[in-house]
């Protein structure tokens, strides 16, 4: 059967052109990049490389600014616990309820820790609350890190002007983004609309790279101690022998990203808004989540009413169709989706969660066939639901009732 | 992670889901057991209901005929729904033999579980305690006259230990004892709690402590946490010649007369976001907010009336 991959927000099939890229240093030129003799000058030189064409591709920035990682939370961690070290006077740290774990987690860490970390809400669609980022900022605020785009809703946040805000109320505060979900979908110029940005972070394997490799982006002058000790690589600021391979890699992979951006996005816009279009005709009680803010082009999480997302997943693999979902039976807690819950999305409809991200390799037969497949995937779990009346095709009335609710009740169960 | 599921358990929930024959979806009307188990909140709920051929001389004699739910849940909870369902009518059980069904044979029939779905099963034998529970209700049978004590009311009377999943201390002593869960992560698999916030885990009462209670104390490693620099005390502020609020009615006044007056010629207003120490922030509303070519001259314009009417060490920033 066929492979139809919609979740590409999880991961991205390695494009033919960055195999190329990378093949010669995994076969033949292995030599290690530091080292003096004439035979690593092939790698050296192609570390070099890579770094001018990130930085160059990011809004023309300096290639010493660019430092190579092994993925995003290794890139987030350094930014977090690298800013803290270098700036043992402050103690307060302004995120979101809906960053990814490799800041979420982290941040609650470091509450546990003695920092004060302020969460911002965000509203039913997902959209910062900027009234409460500004009255968050304080004269002791060392960080503030906000996503750049949501990897489960897709719903982009205004780094530009929250990161302006920052600097224009206390340059000495240090303004970090996670944009894993956006470079090569977003265009980021950190010489113009993200110029206030200190520290931005992504990984190659979300934009057609392979996994295992990510660059932090480390503003010229920001102060932000090394967070793997042991090694000159990376001008001291990262220990550790170069992912020469990959580092070519996730330069191409962005070279390609820019390259097909125009068109990539016009066709990924219009396959995501077909497949959205029809299922909410197709499907009653289906929330979209994140419909009504900006949207990464790629996303689409949608939210089914009464129904497990796990029993959903499972019937779209039958069909040979990955998507991922913010249930608690599928994330290794039992809780679901920390995103969902933050923004308010009602519990008769936040465990049917499903997120389908497509990518430049998406093809109009494959959404065809969610859309065909689909509709019927829900209501064959609406029939096992006791929550649904498959005679009416209708909640219960019992079930009508919660529609609203998104307060976690205390049942015993 | 992937699906990790026996080929009975993907079997059973397919043929569920497509509504084969010999399937038991769907409740019984006015049924002689009626139990659920769980809810929409917690991710999933299973609703379990059964029929009797009556004896009308002894109730103890009553057969169950026929089994049906309703679930809410993920593959494996549908699966377990099966599973019981299936148990049942083939055992050919009165409700009180029907009660000797456990978890455990419910994950034998479905060929196993993955650890992490154990609750699933769990969640079929709690719902069928209920519904026999509820038989012996209505046939007037007390089940404590034969050894069997199934009331609910220790789940509700108990000091709450699990928030997240509103499961109490006896409900889980209980479970820990019956099930022989070891660790909290048995706990979790088994019946979900401690497996959302992660709060109740180690606290005083908590499920480790609970553990403890009930299997004694157990060797622990603790594991050494890296040391982060320490934060020093923030340093005072230099004192301000004015209260706060004083300040801040003083910035109201001077929007007041000197700025909101010209925005609203052009159709435009503003409001105030927040102050911190001499930075104004300042959010434009109306014709204001949508052009984007004139926010810096009123950003200035703003700025320029604060530093004459109300201290020169004034900065806008616009939100």
């Amino acid at each position: 059967m066929a492979v139809i991959y919609l979740d590409n927000n999880a991961t991205t099939q390695v494009a033919p052109e960055v195999v190329e890229a990378i093949t010669p240093f995994l076969v033949g030129e292995y030599f290690n990049p530091s080292s003096m003799y004439e035979a690593a000058r092939g790698p050296a030189d192609a570390v070099v490389a890579a770094r001018k064409t990130v930085a160059r591709l990011l809004g023309q920035a300096r290639p010493s600014e660019i430092l190579f990682t092994s993925c995003a939370t290794e890139s987030n961690n350094t930014a977090v616990f690298g800013t803290i070290a270098a700036n043992p006077e402050r103690r307060h740290i302004v995120t979101t309820a809906v960053e990814h774990p490799a800041i979420f987690e982290v941040s609650k860490d470091l509450e546990r820790r003695g920092f004060e970390v302020d969460f911002i809400p965000v509203d039913t669609q997902g959209r910062l609350d900027i009234g409460e980022f500004v009255r968050a900022l304080r004269p002791d605020t060392l960080l503030v890190s906000v996503m750049h785009a949501n990897n489960e809703t897709g719903v982009i946040f205004p780094v530009d002007e929250l990161s302006r805000i920052t600097k224009e109320t206390d340059p000495s505060i240090v303004f970090h983004t996670d944009a894993t979900q956006s470079v090569g979908k977003l265009p980021i110029d950190l010489r113009g609309s993200f110029k206030h940005v200190d520290l931005l972070s992504f990984s190659g394997h979300k934009l057609h790279a392979p996994k295992g490799i990510g660059a932090l982006y480390i503003h010229r002058g920001t102060r932000c101690r090394p967070f793997l000790l042991g090694g000159h690589q990376e001008d001291g600021r990262r220990g550790g022998t170069e992912n020469v391979a990959f580092i070519a890699g996730i330069a191409r992979a962005l070279e390609l990203a820019t390259e097909s951006h125009d068109e990539d996005v016009a066709r990924i816009t219009a396959l995501r808004n077909r497949l959205q279009e029809e299922l909410v005709a197709r499907i009653p009680y289906l929330e979209v989540n994140g419909g009504d803010a900006p949207r990464l082009d790629n996303t689409l999480n949608i939210a089914c009413h009464f129904i497990e997302g796990e029993g959903i997943l499972f019937q779209l693999s039958e069909h040979g169709i990955c998507a991922s979902s913010g249930s608690a039976c599928t994330s290794g807690s039992l809780e679901p989706s920390h995103v969902l819950r933050a923004m308010n999305v009602p519990f008769s409809a936040v465990h049917g969660s499903v997120r389908f991200s497509l990518s430049r390799y998406t093809l109009d037969a494959e959404i065809d066939t969610v859309i065909e497949v689909f509709p019927e995937i829900v209501a064959s779990l609406r029939r096992l639901s006791p929550y649904w009346d498959t005679g009416r095709d209708a909640p219960t009335p019992e079930a009508r009732e919660m529609l609203e609710q998104t307060e976690m009740p205390q049942s015993p169960a | 992670m992937t699906w990790n599921y026996s080929k009975k358990t993907t079997d059973l929930f397919m043929a569920a889901v497509q509504g084969k024959p010999g399937t038991h979806l769907g409740e019984i009307e006015d049924a002689d057991g009626f139990g659920e188990h769980g809810s929409m909140a917690c991710g999933d709920a299973l609703r379990f209901t059964f029929r009797t051929d009556r004896n009308t001389d002894d109730p103890l004699k009553d057969r169950i005929t026929e089994a049906r739910y309703l679930t809410f849940g993920c593959t494996s909870a549908i699966a377990a729904s099966e599973a019981l369902c299936c148990l049942i009518e083939e055992g050919n059980f009165t409700p009180v033999e029907a009660l000797k069904i456990t978890n455990q044979d419910i994950v034998n029939y479905l060929e196993g579980l993955p650890q992490a779905k154990i609750h699933c099963s769990v969640m079929g034998a709690e719902a069928l305690e209920a519904a026999v529970f509820n038989w012996a209700q209505k046939r007037g049978v007390d089940l404590t006259l034969l050894g069997i004590d199934i009331s609910r009311e220790e789940q509700e009377e108990g000091r709450l230990v699990c928030t997240c999943f509103g499961l109490t201390e006896p409900y889980i002593e209980r479970k820990i004892e019956e099930l022989e869960l070891k660790t909290i992560a048995d706990i979790t698999n088994a019946i979900k709690a401690g497996g959302a916030c992660m709060a109740c885990h180690h606290t005083p009462g908590g499920l480790q402590d609970i553990l403890t209670k009930v299997w004694g104390k157990q060797p622990t490693a603790f594991k050494e946490l890296p040391v982060l620099p320490m934060a020093r005390e923030v340093r005072a502020q230099p004192p301000r010649e004015m209260s706060p609020f004083k300040f801040a009615k003083l910035v109201e006044t001077v929007l007041d007369e000197h700025v909101r007056p010209q925005l609203a010629t052009d159709g435009g207003d503003l409001d105030i976001v927040d102050i911190k120490d001499q930075v104004v922030y300042v959010g434009m509303k109306g014709a204001c907010a949508d052009c984007a070519g004139s926010t810096r001259t009123i950003k200035m314009m703003v700025e320029q009336a604060l530093k004459d009417h109300v201290d020169e060490r004034i900065r806008v920033v616009q939100v």
